[in-house]
């Protein structure tokens, strides 16, 4: 981009390079990033320390997660899954009550299970699991791709999905014992003292951004959101697409899911909907996400980049007011105008931008 | 007329960042006179157009409107004053009837007003726009693009404005109405209004106005009278330099081998199922107005439309396309006549416009070959005369004659051996137009077989080598080169059986 837009940088300085080259709404979001840093720095004594900069990235790695598969369908122009949680929930039941099952004609009758006994059921499990999110995935996404009011859609499967967990854990905490096969996930760490959860955060985000800009199926994301009509007329069908961005944002649900059952070695529905976050109540989280990253709700526009920096940034405001002793309800309020917040900056750029032309 | 001048700009500039769009541009309308406002896309119609109605505070210069100095603050401010612009795009709300349209902003009739008075009011100003048939009740989306074009003036002659301001009124309109909105214009005159119409269609600027303002790169040049030019000098004004002409030659085709044989084709639209071949080497003119159909064949061709049914033959193959996916693998390209519609991913690179038919070729298992893309869409932009510099740009900060070629020349990605086009110069300007057509005739020399639908009479005249003519659904003739006249193609789109005395539905069956 840089040497075509024609041009000659050379007498320039730093600032105007820099509004050259990137959208006002980049620089905005970075300035506040950098602001809410400094400040946090300065004003909090632990909040630059290596323990909490750990602390605050794998907060940010379960929702980040969820929030990048998300960013798939709102990229492409099908708006949000207002059932992430409900995903996640019918599948933290479903890898539980596998994981807990009886699988031990695999070891030894009596005494503990083998290493591979445990992690042959933790295969099992997830297996599950990722088959029943991808279906789950793909029926949210044919129906939206048929034509589908995504609100409509996505709220009737939330039901659906929430009510199957529910009924078939009976409402209750389903458990399994320690040691299990899905530790290493949940709390282990094989880099030094880095997250095992962490740095799956920071492959996944790396992965879904080199698919978005150098796969043929990326391209198509953006084309297809930005213009849906055009896309059909270029060989571009919805159907297709909604189907498979459903499916890679349900199967980061599910992932996440199988993670944090791997913290708490147990699983119940309502995981999602209360203890989770500053906000307690995982997909507005997560949307909050998408948008604070700074994604056009009406696709083609954002990348997954931008939503894994969100969700460090809202991870490192909720951070510091813990650290300053503010309870949820002020927390979960700080998130609310952080989304009013980006929608308007987002809002007015891309008016100010329109202006222009 | 001149002499009494209510509306005079001068010295008007305006610039946004680095691109100055008026440099120090005049521009004056005298009372009752119809001024015809022209230029090329890009010249600075539209921004002059939005100072002169308000829209736009950020300019320098001086504004008089009826001999005081003015700086309107605001497009309320303006409208006021009596200065009302119908925008090209309509603002009409779909789903309420006429008359609540045209007393949309409330003023002029009682705070509660019945449904029938509202109707009363409403009737002389739809008489004044011509339609005075039409029942104000009427739910607006039941009307005609044109007739809801002419409702819009109607809301705006509600407000009795001293000026009108009309943008391209014409430019989505078939010949019918289009001379609707014409008579209108030239009613308004009559009735002491001053009229400013910019359009793109040349001949409805000489058949109406009685002055002409020229813009070229953001400058203007003095007002001449229309009956002292005609169509080549005043392209010369557009364009700064002589256009020569500006359909490409034709050269004689032999029709051996048909390159598309289109059987029983029947979408909506269409009375009775038709047939027709396309050779390689020609271009195929459908001729029709608005609402003839002509659009609905090109779009089941291709699977946009639906069909009852129909086939294609084509590369020794039998096939109906479902979607348009299933014609773009087989080589066959649809450029539809709404390029903001389906045509341009307007927030995405041109770059990633021109390569949009053609991801597949430009990638390999799956993964973008970012130079292969940059060579061929490079090669398609220059082809267009789109300037290389520009691929990463958004398509949407081009101009309506850039936009055009962009939706055109990404169709060039994919080597189409047949190419579908309808409106191929919709609201592009006189040297985009020429450039266009140039580029389909080489197309065509090439060995190409191209469909053109158009509802512009000199453009279907001009540019094919054969034409089938449709009216509301029937397929009236097949016009050979020599029969190729306008008059000729005029009777048969706009009124085929006056001679004949018999209704189209005794055709049909």
């Amino acid at each position: 981009m840089t040497d075509a837009t024609a041009m000659s940088g050379d007498d320039l300085n730093f600032i105007q390079r820099i509004r050259r080259d990137y959208s006002p709404l980049v620089i905005i979001m970075v300035g506040l990033f950098l602001f809410v840093f400094v400040a946090g720095a300065t004003l909090t004594d632990d909040f630059l320390t290596w323990f909490n900069v750990k602390t605050i990235i794998r907060d940010a790695a379960l929702v980040g997660i969820m929030a990048i598969g998300l960013t798939f369908v709102t990229l492409s122009g099908n708006f949000f899954l207002l059932s992430m949680k409900e995903i996640a929930a019918l599948s933290i039941i479903c890898f539980a009550t596998l994981m807990g099952a009886d699988w031990n004609q695999w070891g030894p009758a009596d005494g503990d299970p083998t290493t591979s006994a445990l992690m042959t059921t933790f295969l099992v499990a997830f297996a599950a699991t990722m088959i029943i999110a991808t279906i789950t995935g793909a029926m949210q996404g044919a129906l939206i791709g048929l034509g589908g009011n995504p609100i409509v859609v996505t709220l009737g499967a939330a039901g659906l999905f929430f009510g199957i967990g529910s009924w078939w854990s009976d409402n209750l905490v389903v458990s399994y014992r320690r040691p299990h096969g899905a530790e290493w996930l949940g709390t282990g760490s094989f880099i030094g003292d880095i997250p095992n959860i962490t740095v799956a955060f920071i492959i996944i985000a790396i992965l879904a951004e080199l698919t978005l800009r150098y796969t043929t199926f990326g391209r198509q994301v953006y084309l297809v959101g930005a213009n849906r009509a055009a896309g059909r007329a270029t060989g571009h069908e919805n159907f297709g697409m909604a189907i498979k961005c459903c499916i890679i944002a349900s199967v980061c649900a599910a992932f996440v899911a199988v993670a944090f059952s791997g913290q708490v070695s147990s699983a119940h529905v309502n995981y999602f909907s209360s203890e989770f976050g500053s906000s307690g109540d995982m997909t507005i989280m997560v949307i909050a996400i998408v948008m604070v990253g700074g994604n056009s709700i009406m696709g083609g526009y954002g990348s997954t980049l931008r939503t894994s920096l969100g969700a460090i940034f809202i991870s490192s405001i909720d951070n510091m007011m813990v650290l300053n002793g503010f309870n949820s309800g002020a927390r979960v309020l700080a998130v609310g105008l952080m989304i009013v917040f980006s929608i308007i900056v987002f809002a007015l750029v891309r008016r100010g931008s329109r202006a222009v032309e | 007329m001149a002499d009494q001048l209510l509306l005079q700009l001068t010295n008007i500039s305006r610039d946004y960042g680095a691109i100055q769009a008026l440099k120090g541009a005049t521009f004056e309308i005298g009372r009752g006179e119809i001024m015809g406002l022209v230029g090329e896309n890009g010249a600075g119609k539209s921004t002059l157009v939005k100072i002169i109605g308000g829209f736009d505070t950020g300019f320098t210069g001086e504004y008089f409107y009826d001999g005081e100095v003015r700086h309107f603050g605001s497009p309320t401010a303006a409208e006021h004053a009596g200065i009302a612009i119908a925008q090209q795009e309509l603002s009409l709300i779909p789903t309420m009837s006429v008359a609540e349209n045209i007393f949309l902003a409330g003023d002029g009739v009682p705070q509660i007003a019945s449904k029938g008075l509202l109707g009363k009011k409403a009737k002389p100003f739809l008489e004044e726009v011509g339609l005075g048939h039409i029942n104000p009740m009427r739910v607006t989306n039941r009307l005609s693009v044109g007739e809801q074009h002419l409702v819009e003036v109607a809301r705006l002659i509600a407000h009795n404005p001293q000026v009108l301001i009309l943008d391209e009124p014409t430019a989505a309109l078939g010949e019918t109405d289009s001379i609707r909105i014409l008579d209108m214009v030239k009613r308004l005159k009559d009735r002491g209004k001053s009229v400013i119409y910019v359009s793109h269609r040349l001949d409805e600027i000489f058949k109406i106005c009685d002055r002409v303002t020229v813009l070229r790169d953001g400058e203007s040049q003095a007002p001449r009278a229309a009956t002292d030019m005609d169509v080549n000098a005043l392209v010369e004004l557009m364009l700064g330099f002589e256009l020569g002409d500006m359909y490409p030659a034709r050269k004689p085709i032999t029709r051996e081998t048909p390159t598309l044989r289109v059987r029983d084709l029947w979408p909506d639209g269409i009375l009775e199922p038709i047939s027709f071949e396309v050779y390689p080497g020609e271009i195929l003119g459908l001729a029709g107005q608005l609402g003839s159909g002509t659009s609905e064949i090109l779009g089941a061709m291709t699977g946009s439309t639906k069909s009852r049914g129909g086939t294609l033959h084509y590369n020794g193959e039998e096939f109906m396309a479902s979607r348009p996916k299933d014609a773009i693998r087989r080589g066959i390209a649809f450029c539809s006549e709404d390029r903001k519609h389906d045509g341009l991913f307007l927030g995405r690179p041109i770059m990633e416009n021109l390569s949009a038919p053609a991801i597949e070729t430009i990638s390999r298992n799956g993964l973008l070959n970012g130079a292969k893309e940059r060579a061929s869409t490079t090669e398609n932009a220059i082809k267009f005369t789109v300037d290389p510099k520009r691929l990463p740009q958004e398509a949407g900060v081009l101009s309506g004659g850039n936009q055009q070629k962009v939706a055109l020349g990404k169709w060039l990605s994919i080597s189409p051996k047949v190419i579908l086009v309808n409106e191929p110069t919709r609201g592009v300007d006189v040297g985009a137009r020429a450039e266009i057509y140039q580029i389909l005739r080489d197309l065509a020399d090439q060995g190409a077989a191209i469909v053109v639908a158009s509802t512009d009479i000199q453009e279907i005249t001009n540019l094919p080598d054969r034409i089938i003519s449709f009216y509301r659904g029937v397929r009236i003739g097949d016009l050979q080169l020599d029969e190729m006249t306008s008059a000729n193609i005029l009777e048969q789109i706009t009124d085929p059986f006056h001679e004949a005395g018999i209704a189209v539905s005794e055709k049909a069956t």
